[in-house]
């Protein structure tokens, strides 16, 4: 990638505080097109936040985000949608009344502007997205039949009908087995493969190797470190960082 | 005496029975989630024991306080019990509607019991009272005022220094949580109803000494909670006495614009309560929850 | 929105048959109180008393499905709709009585007027939740009904005071059937509306506001502007309502144009025959409006009641109604729809299972 082309998301200095403590403080980090990024990092270091402020759902107290170029920060949920971020939620919010592919076609009814069809090709675009993330044959069931991966299916489901250029997954893999991590990561490559950039937060180790290019470490709101996955996974201040400074030492000795 | 004293102390004289209706709902809707539409006709039946036991058995009405209680109570506790408890899990849409069919059966049934007449409670001190300047502050409403302030302190009390109370300061912090430490939800739920109606009983006991009482005159009451409620913020006993409180001032000075300012009483009180509502939902004195 | 199996088709293909036959019964028989069907001796099916009653369950229909858009579609609890019934009847009122409007004319400022203060109002007020949206609506309807019977200019009440507007008598031909029709087509165009709503791209922004708002907004639905569409649109229609009332009315005040109780009896209704369906808030309205006129004794086929005397009697009937009230509140709380519609029949297992989802 040259460096003349400039980042799909750029941010700079992206701070936000809750009473007195920042949550995430002057973070600053660039997301090249195509691209596939993960964000780790302990709890409370700041990631969901840090979602939050880019898709829109929190304001932001300072700093900039720039999609393409131009800010986006501070405007609404639904703009930042209509502009081409998706996102997902770590606790899923799925459409409690609605079928399965009801829940995808409000993505494909609302999301960027070159995607819509009216409410007939929404459904028909809901269904190549079920197809993608491997939920086409439970289309017709009603989310309270789904299982906790099919439920987080369907929230990557939803976002990626909205046809984004960039799409945010906030931990789609906690709480699965091994074997329900390895098909979710098929569904990540899979929709990484159709063209869309991937910003993902993860608290397994393996998703981070596994799928992402590169890494970049939140701790305490701050970046502590970024690169290729393998590099960063070793850095000393990481190791310490994430896994206590006992872990840290043991690993060295 | 100057007018705006005088002003002050009327506010705060209505204000005590703001306290006293509020508090039973406040605790009602802070700790179950219920908004009470039936609260004022609690408020009510409180009034008509009261009034029972005035005109029949010749009882001094402040006497009759702990009687309403202790009546209201009861009819409460049976109420969450037997048919509120049932809904508590549904959509709030029907613990409205159910608190209104509540509200519908007990006002019918004080208009077969005691007709349409209006009733007041006037013991021999009703007419007697403290001379400040040109005013003239009847001891009765002083005296209310003092029992509403001694209700909600004993409210106050009974929740943060009792077991039960503690069992109900869990049950509204997590209802499961509440549950897994060994808290009976069904009785607790229905011990803090019986409070709330307890509350009611005592509020209607002291209204029927200040003003004429007919079975279909709740509704004002349950208006007034929920404005005394929203404006002190919901969660806890001080933040009520204090809503109550300002609401009386509002009211009374509200009514002392020039022109037809009292008939406004209700549209200052409520366009107050949306103002606070949009700009400070979590009330005057309340936190964020 | 669940997928039906056969036997659910048949349920709802009986449901609305008789739908249809009741509601073909009920346009139909006042016709017959015309001069040209009483020559042609056509038996009297309705009288001018039937269409009184007919029109305000009608009112009621109309006022029902319209708060099931913002109530039951979209998911906002609202408790003061009255208000926009109140802005409809005082607009339609005003312009007759006091500017000389014609009533056709005046009518169609009623929805437009709601419309606009629902807009004004609900750009602060929807962006609370839950009660507190719920008790925010229900102060705006009460402060709104008696700022309209206090303000006064210059010593003299501006909307007609405590004493009320009294408004021109409409002249026209059968004028009972007039406003019977006129109410029928207000009703028509709020079930249709409804329908249009859960089939259009705005629908299923409003379902999905009422599911998860956080949600519905990072999918790029703009939750402010679709909810207080949601809310506008309501009031239209609710508008509309009040508008054709003042003027069959004749008469309006503070307690029939902001009656607290119509609050509680649209939501009922809309609950009772399913919420969020097209024409749920219709049957409920019929069902309900049906049972307080069958108890008041205002219908022609009536029970006398055992040892209650005709004092009494309506005094009973609220305290059958509060206890109904209660009963359906309790063991049916997804709404009649729900079985009459077809997804579940009435059996004691089904009252079981409701009970336990909701109780503690």
């Amino acid at each position: 990638m040259s460096a003349a082309v400039s980042p799909q998301l750029e941010l700079r200095g992206v701070t936000k505080r809750f009473g007195g403590v920042a949550a995430v403080d002057g973070v600053s980090f660039e997301v090249a097109k195509g691209d596939i990024v993960g964000i780790i990092g302990p709890n409370g270091a700041g990631k969901t936040t840090l979602l939050n402020c880019i898709s829109g759902t929190q304001r932001l107290d300072r700093g900039d985000i720039r999609l393409n170029g131009s800010s986006i920060a501070g405007i609404s949920p639904h703009r930042v949608a209509k502009l081409g971020i998706g996102r997902t939620f770590q606790i899923v919010k799925p459409f409690g009344s609605m079928t399965v592919r009801e829940n995808a076609a409000i993505g494909a009814l609302f999301g960027s502007a070159q995607a819509r069809r009216g409410v007939a090709g929404a459904f028909a675009l809901a269904d190549e997205v079920l197809e993608l993330v491997g939920l086409r044959a439970k289309a017709d069931h009603p989310v309270s039949a789904l299982t906790i991966p099919d439920r987080k299916r369907l929230e990557v489901a939803r976002a990626v009908a909205t046809r984004p250029q960039l799409l945010l997954l906030d931990e789609v893999m906690a709480g699965l087995n091994n074997v329900e991590v390895d098909d979710a990561l098929d569904m990540v490559r899979a929709v990484h493969a159709t063209g869309v950039t991937v910003l993902l937060i993860e608290h397994v180790m393996r998703v981070i190797v596994g799928v992402c290019r590169r890494a970049i470490v939140l701790d305490f709101g701050h970046v502590l470190a970024q690169g290729e996955p393998e590099v960063v996974l070793r850095d000393e201040r990481v190791i310490q960082a994430y896994l206590g400074e006992r872990y840290a030492k043991r690993l060295k000795s | 005496m100057d007018a705006f004293v005088q002003l002050v102390i009327l506010g705060l004289l209505a204000g005590g029975v703001y306290v006293a209706v509020g508090v039973g709902f406040g605790l009602v809707w802070g700790v179950l989630n219920i908004v009470n539409l039936a609260h004022g006709a609690l408020v009510v039946v409180g009034g008509y024991i009261t009034w029972q036991l005035f005109t029949g058995f010749g009882l001094d009405p402040f006497l009759t306080l702990p009687l309403d209680a202790a009546a209201l109570f009861i009819l409460g506790y049976a109420l969450q019990r037997g048919v509120i408890n049932r809904i508590i899990r549904a959509p709030l849409l029907f613990t409205f509607l159910l608190t209104f069919g509540v509200n519908l059966v007990i006002v019918n049934i004080l208009l077969l019991i005691f007709g349409s007449d209006f009733r007041s409670v006037t013991p021999a001190y009703s007419g007697q009272g403290l001379e400040l300047g040109s005013v003239v502050i009847p001891y009765v409403r002083l005296a209310s005022l003092g029992a509403a302030i001694l209700l909600a302190a004993g409210l106050a009390f009974l929740l943060n220094r009792t077991r039960i109370g503690l069992a109900i300061h869990a049950i509204s912090a997590d209802r499961d949580a509440a549950q897994l430490v060994g808290i009976d939800l069904r009785h607790a739920y229905a011990v803090t109803y019986g409070l709330g109606a307890a509350c009611a009983g005592i509020a209607g006991g002291l209204i029927a000494m200040i003003q004429a009482i007919t079975p279909t005159a709740g509704e004002p009451y349950t208006l007034q909670a929920f404005v005394v409620v929203i404006l002190g913020g919901l969660g806890r006993v001080s933040a009520t006495v204090v809503g109550g409180l300002a609401f009386g001032l509002v009211e009374a000075f509200g009514q002392s614009i020039p022109g037809s300012g009292s008939v406004f009483a209700n549209a200052i009180a409520f366009g107050l309560m949306v103002l606070v509502l949009v700009t400070r939902p979590q009330g005057l004195m309340g936190r964020l929850h | 929105m669940i997928a039906t199996t056969d036997s659910q088709r048949r349920w709802r293909r009986a449901f609305v048959i008789a739908g249809a036959i009741v509601a073909g019964y009920a346009l139909l028989a006042p016709l017959t109180s015309l001069d040209v069907a009483q020559s042609a001796n056509i038996p009297l099916l309705a009288d001018k008393f039937w269409f009184r009653i007919a029109t305000y369950i009608v009112m009621f229909v109309v006022m029902a499905s319209a708060w099931n858009i913002i109530g039951g579609i979209t998911g906002y609890a609202a408790f003061g709709n009255v208000a926009f019934f109140g802005i409809g009847a005082y607009t339609t009122g005003m312009l007759i009585a006091k500017a000389k409007w014609p009533f056709l004319l005046a009518l169609p400022l009623a929805p437009v007027l709601a419309a606009s203060f629902a807009a004004l109002i609900g750009l602060p007020l929807l962006r609370l939740r839950g009660h507190y949206f719920a008790v925010a609506s229900l102060g705006v309807g009460v402060a709104l009904g008696e700022l309209v019977q206090n303000i006064d200019y210059d010593g003299r009440p501006v909307f007609g005071g405590a004493s009320g507007l009294f408004l021109p008598i409409y002249a026209v031909g059968h004028r009972g059937l007039f406003f019977f029709y006129l109410m029928c087509g207000a009703a028509a165009l709020a079930i249709a509306v409804t329908w249009w709503v859960l089939r259009s791209r705005f629908g299923y922004g409003l379902i999905a506001i009422r599911e998860n708002e956080e949600a519905a907004a990072v999918l790029g639905v703009n939750t402010t502007a679709y909810k207080v569409a949601a809310f506008a649109l309501a009031a239209a229609l609710t508008g509309l309502a009040g508008g054709i009332f003042s003027q069959w009315n004749v008469f309006i005040n503070q307690d029939n144009a902001f009656p607290i109780e119509y609050n509680v009896q649209m939501i009922l209704m809309a609950l009772l025959g399913g919420t969020g369906t097209v024409f749920g808030p219709a049957a409920g309205a019929l069902l309900l409006q049906l049972l307080i006129q069958f108890l008041g004794g205002s219908l022609p086929i009536s029970l006398d009641i055992p040892f209650v005397s005709s004092e009494a009697r309506p005094i009973i009937a609220q305290v059958i109604l509060g206890l109904l009230l209660i009963v359906v509140v309790v063991f049916v709380p997804r709404g009649a729809i729900d079985f009459f519609g077809g997804r579940t029949r009435l059996s004691l297992a089904y009252l079981r299972r409701s009970l336990r989802e909701t109780s503690l």
